[in-house]
């Protein structure tokens, strides 16, 4: 239930207008994602309902009367309680490099080679943007968010491919 | 130097094999290699252990000659040169970097840069202005005079890295340049590596086991017993917002209503 909360986390900073939290969430949250207007306004929908968030009418001089949202008490404690618990972790285990592997090891003409030969180019030239980017966000002022989420891209990746070489090694054991 | 299309060839090799020993302790490390890299390319060469990658390097290096086939560098048959003439190409168009920094502990950082140029005759005055220069291409040109000693590991291989580069050779060699550092000073490594390549036009192979590390070459190649089983040439790199957007994973979930 992440854009839940993360709706939760941005309004504790204070009121915002339906349209300023979709910017924040996408520019200063979660850099280079998108959050469709349609899933803003139902998770705020949720939000009203279950008494987490309420609405104020700020009035302004020259232009017609904005609504903000803010955080109720209620919304307040689910957010500590969400900071407060362990995420699951999504390792993604049965992937889909995975499961080609298992069919490809199974089936007389199966290539597992030609699939971890493939997987492998893949990670590589993604790997090979990210290290790159990652370099260049030091150089550069990079926000936090986006070097942070390049971190995690380079040790993803590097953790996939030491993964192919295991399997590699282990599968040519298997049929040599 | 040769020309193919446009582009210079750095090295190039045909054919190549290398055995060691013989009969019941024969080893073919190299079983016929093929490789040409351009000027300005940046390679890593990958594999398993004993899959040939430093016998790869040291013949192209001139540390060691193949068993047949034809290695050349800048356009010169290495097989064609005499002693002497082999000596003066290490010298002078290759530079090396390995694991170990080798560096000499009583001699100081510009001091260390220095030596081969002094080895090959030239002033001491002229040696210590270019190794000034390396120092400063590797980002210590304010430490000349510390000691090896009174450097940090990632510091001491990029005097390693500027004594390789003093000679201004054509292409610089490195085996695992990486391989006794922690991962941040190993980045730096990688960066420095990136940049010589990048701004110095500089020509680099590496030989490595790390992903990390090769995925900042321009080129991967990959041996298996002795042979190049696999090549990939990696697409230029995007700016940095859009490798982001390129690397899935980051748009928003949809809640469960
Ligand atoms: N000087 C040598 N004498 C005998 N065998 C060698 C020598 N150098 C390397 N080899 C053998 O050649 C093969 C390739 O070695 P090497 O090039 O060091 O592999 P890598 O660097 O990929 O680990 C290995 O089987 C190794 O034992
Ligand atoms: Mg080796």
């Amino acid at each position: 239930m992440s854009v839940r909360h993360a709706i939760l986390g941005l309004l504790a900073e204070g009121p915002l207008h339906g349209y300023e939290l979709r910017s924040a969430y996408e520019n200063e949250l979660v850099p280079q994602s998108r959050l469709n207007a349609g899933q803003v306004y139902a998770t705020l929908d949720r939000l009203l309902r279950d008494g987490l968030v309420h609405h104020e009418v700020v009035a302004q001089n020259d232009r017609p009367d904005k609504k903000v949202f803010a955080l109720t008490a209620q919304g307040r404690d689910e957010l500590g309680r969400w900071l407060g618990h362990a995420s699951k972790v999504d390792l993604d285990l049965r992937n889909e490099t995975f499961l080609k592997l298992m069919v490809a090891r199974r089936l007389p003409e199966g290539d597992w080679r030609g699939v971890i030969a493939l997987e492998r180019r893949g990670a590589f030239e993604r790997l090979h943007q990210a290290t790159q980017a990652r370099a260049r966000a030091d150089r550069d002022a990079t926000p936090l968010s986006i070097t942070l989420l390049l971190d995690l891209a380079v040790l993803k990746l590097e953790g996939l491919l030491e993964w192919l070489d295991r399997c590699e090694e282990a599968l040519g054991k298997e049929t040599p | 130097m040769t020309t193919t299309g446009t582009r210079t060839t750095a090295i190039a090799l045909h054919g190549v094999h290398k055995v060691f020993g013989e009969s019941s302790t024969r080893v073919e490390a190299l079983a016929g290699i093929d490789l040409d890299v351009g000027a300005g390319e940046f390679v890593a060469i990958m594999g398993p252990s004993g899959s040939g990658k430093s016998t790869l390097l040291h013949l192209i290096g001139g540390l060691d000659v193949a068993t047949s086939g034809t290695v050349a560098v800048g356009g010169e048959d290495l097989a064609s040169l005499n002693d002497d003439q082999l000596t003066m190409l290490r010298r002078r168009k290759i530079g090396f970097v390995f694991q170990a920094y080798n560096l000499v502990s009583v001699l100081t950082a510009i001091e260390n840069v220095a030596l081969p140029l002094i080895i090959d005759g030239i002033a001491e005055s002229r040696a210590n202005e270019r190794a000034g220069r390396a120092l400063d291409l590797v980002g210590l040109g304010s430490r000349p005079d510390h000691r090896p000693g009174e450097m940090s590991g990632g510091e001491q291989q990029r005097i390693a890295i500027a004594r390789s580069l003093v000679a201004e050779p054509v292409l610089l060699l490195a085996d695992e340049p990486t391989g006794n550092l922690d991962s941040v000073t190993g980045d730096q490594t990688m960066r420095l590596l990136r940049r010589l390549v990048d701004e110095e036009g500089q020509t680099v192979i590496m030989v490595t086991h790390d992903a990390r590390d090769a995925a900042m070459a321009d080129r991967i190649v990959r041996l298996r017993d002795g042979r190049i089983v696999e090549e990939q040439t990696l697409p230029p790199v995007k700016s940095g917002a859009d490798v982001l957007a390129s690397l899935e994973g980051l748009d928003a979930p949809e809640d469960a209503p």
